[in-house]
C-alpha cells in the first residue's frame, strides 16, 4: 500500500470516528446545546488540510445532513457550512498556523461563524440572536475547540497536520 | 496551458460557487421540495446515524435524570390516587347529561434527537414515525406541557414544529376560561429565555400576572387543557382595543428529552379533570 493511500485511510478513519461520536457519544454528554459539535470539528480539520473547493463541498454535504436533521430553515446550514469550510481552508492556506492553540481558535471561530450564519439565514434577530451569539454559541465553540485540541494532539500524525512542538 | 495552481484555484472557486448556488436554491425552494429533500436524506443515507443516536438517547442515564424521573413518577402516583373517584364522578355526570363515553387516551412516546444547530429548539427530530402511529398535525407534549405539533412524519422519524418556531400558533385560554387568544413566539423575550405572547385579548379584559394559560381546543389540532405557560405581564397594547400578554412557557424544547405524541381525539388529563369538576 502506498504511503499516500495509507494516509488517506487513516484520515478517513478519524473522520468516521468523529461522525460516530457525533451520533453516539454527543447525546450522552451534558447539555446538548453546549456539547462539542463533532461534525463541525471534522469539517474544520478537513478544511485545515484540504483545498478550499474540497472544503466547500464537505461543508455543503455536512450542512445538508444538518438541515435534514434540523429542518427549521432548510438550506441555512448548507450555506453556512459551505462558507465556513471554504473560508477556513482559504484562511489556513494564507495564515499557515501550525500552533495547536491557533488551530483551537480557528475551530472555535468556525463554529461561532457557522451559528451566526445559520441564525441570520433563518431570520433570527433581536434578543434571541444576541443570546445565542453571546451565550450559547461561545460555549459550543469553546467545547468544540477543546475537543479539537485533544483530537489534534492524539491524531496529529494520522491527520497529517503540522503542529509546533 | 494553465499552470496547475491556477487550475486548482479555478476549480476551487467553481466548486464553491456551485455549492453556494445549491444552498441558496435550497433556502428559497418551495416548502414541499424542502420537506421532500430532508425526508429523503433522513430515510436513506442518515438512517444508520439516526439509529445510532436513538440508541444513545435510549441508553443515556444519569443520576440527575433518574432523580427527575423518580420525582415525576411520585407526583404522578399522588395525582393518580384521586383518579378513580374523579372518573367515577365523571361517568355519573356524563350519564346524567346524556353524553357519550370519552374517546380512550392514546399517545406515542418518543425520544428527542437533539442536534447542535442553534435552530434545534425550533424544529425537533423525534425517534418515532408513521410506523408507530405518528401523523402530521398531531400535538406533541412533554410532562410539563405543550411542545408543538408534528410537521412531517417519516417511516421511523418525525419532525416537530415547536412553540419557539416563528410560524407556530395555538388557540389558548386562561385556566378559568375567561380570556381567549392566540399564542405565538415573541421577539420581545428576555435575553435568557424565549417567551410566548398571548395575542388578541380584548382591551377590556385584564389578566393577572401568574394566570396559567392552556390550549383552548379550538381549531381541532390541540385538545383543550394542555398547559402552555403563565402570564408574566403585558407585552404591549394596541391602540386601546387589544392587549398582548407575555407568557412564560412551561416546557422548554431545547431541554426536553422525551415527549408524547397525542393521537387524534386524545383528551389532556387537565381537561379531563376540569370536565369532571364542572
Amino acid at each position: 500500500m502506498s504511503a499516500a493511500r495509507a494516509r488517506r485511510i487513516r484520515f478517513a478513519l478519524v473522520m468516521l470516528l468523529l461522525v460516530g461520536m457525533q451520533f453516539y457519544v454527543r447525546p450522552r454528554l451534558w447539555s446538548t446545546r453546549v456539547a462539542p459539535d463533532f461534525l463541525m470539528l471534522g469539517l474544520m480539520i478537513f478544511a485545515i488540510r484540504s483545498r478550499p473547493g474540497a472544503a466547500a463541498v464537505a461543508g455543503f454535504i455536512i450542512g445538508f445532513a444538518s438541515d435534514a436533521l434540523t429542518p427549521a430553515r432548510f438550506g441555512a446550514a448548507m450555506l453556512a457550512e459551505t462558507l465556513v469550510g471554504y473560508t477556513a481552508a482559504w484562511g489556513r492556506a494564507v495564515f499557515f498556523a501550525d500552533n495547536l492553540l491557533v488551530n483551537a481558535g480557528f475551530i472555535a471561530a468556525g463554529v461561532w461563524l457557522r451559528d451566526l450564519l445559520v441564525l441570520v439565514a433563518s431570520g433570527t434577530g433581536g434578543k434571541e440572536l444576541a443570546a445565542q451569539m453571546f451565550l450559547w454559541s461561545p460555549l459550543l465553540a469553546l467545547s468544540t475547540a477543546i475537543t479539537g485540541v485533544v483530537v489534534l494532539a492524539i491524531f496529529r500524525d494520522w491527520l497529517d497536520i503540522r503542529l509546533e512542538e | 496551458m494553465l499552470e496547475p495552481d491556477r487550475t486548482f484555484a479555478r476549480r476551487d472557486t467553481a466548486l464553491f460557487v456551485l455549492c453556494v448556488a445549491l444552498s441558496v436554491g435550497a433556502l428559497f425552494a418551495p416548502e414541499p421540495w424542502q420537506f421532500a429533500a430532508a425526508s429523503a436524506a433522513r430515510n436513506t443515507a442518515l438512517v444508520p446515524l439516526i439509529a445510532l443516536q436513538r440508541r444513545a438517547e435510549a441508553s443515556r442515564t444519569s443520576r440527575a435524570r433518574f432523580e427527575a424521573l423518580t420525582a415525576q413518577r411520585d407526583s404522578a402516583a399522588i395525582a393518580a390516587q384521586a383518579l378513580p373517584s374523579i372518573l367515577s364522578e365523571n361517568a355519573e355526570l356524563r350519564q346524567l347529561l346524556g353524553l357519550s363515553r370519552r374517546i380512550p387516551e392514546r399517545s406515542v412516546p418518543a425520544e428527542v434527537l437533539h442536534q447542535p444547530l442553534p435552530t434545534d429548539s425550533r424544529t425537533l427530530l423525534l425517534s418515532a414515525g408513521r410506523s408507530a402511529g405518528v401523523a402530521v398535525f398531531q400535538p406533541v407534549v412533554a410532562s410539563e406541557g405543550l411542545i408543538g405539533v408534528v410537521r412531517t412524519a417519516g417511516p421511523s422519524t418525525s419532525t416537530v414544529m415547536t412553540w419557539a418556531h416563528p410560524d407556530f400558533r395555538a388557540s389558548a385560554v386562561t385556566l378559568d376560561g375567561s380570556v381567549t387568544g392566540m399564542v405565538g413566539v415573541t421577539a420581545d423575550a428576555s435575553i435568557r429565555e424565549p417567551m410566548l405572547e398571548l395575542r388578541g385579548v380584548p382591551y377590556r379584559d385584564s389578566v393577572p400576572v401568574g394566570t396559567p394559560v392552556i390550549t383552548s381546543g379550538l381549531g381541532g389540532v390541540y385538545p383543550r387543557g394542555i398547559p402552555i405557560g403563565t402570564i408574566v405581564g403585558v407585552a404591549r397594547q394596541a391602540e386601546g382595543w387589544e392587549r398582548i400578554y407575555l407568557v412564560r412557557p412551561v416546557a422548554a424544547p431545547a431541554q426536553v428529552s422525551h415527549v408524547l405524541v397525542l393521537q387524534s381525539g386524545t383528551p389532556w388529563p387537565a381537561a379531563a379533570q376540569e370536565d369532571s369538576t364542572q
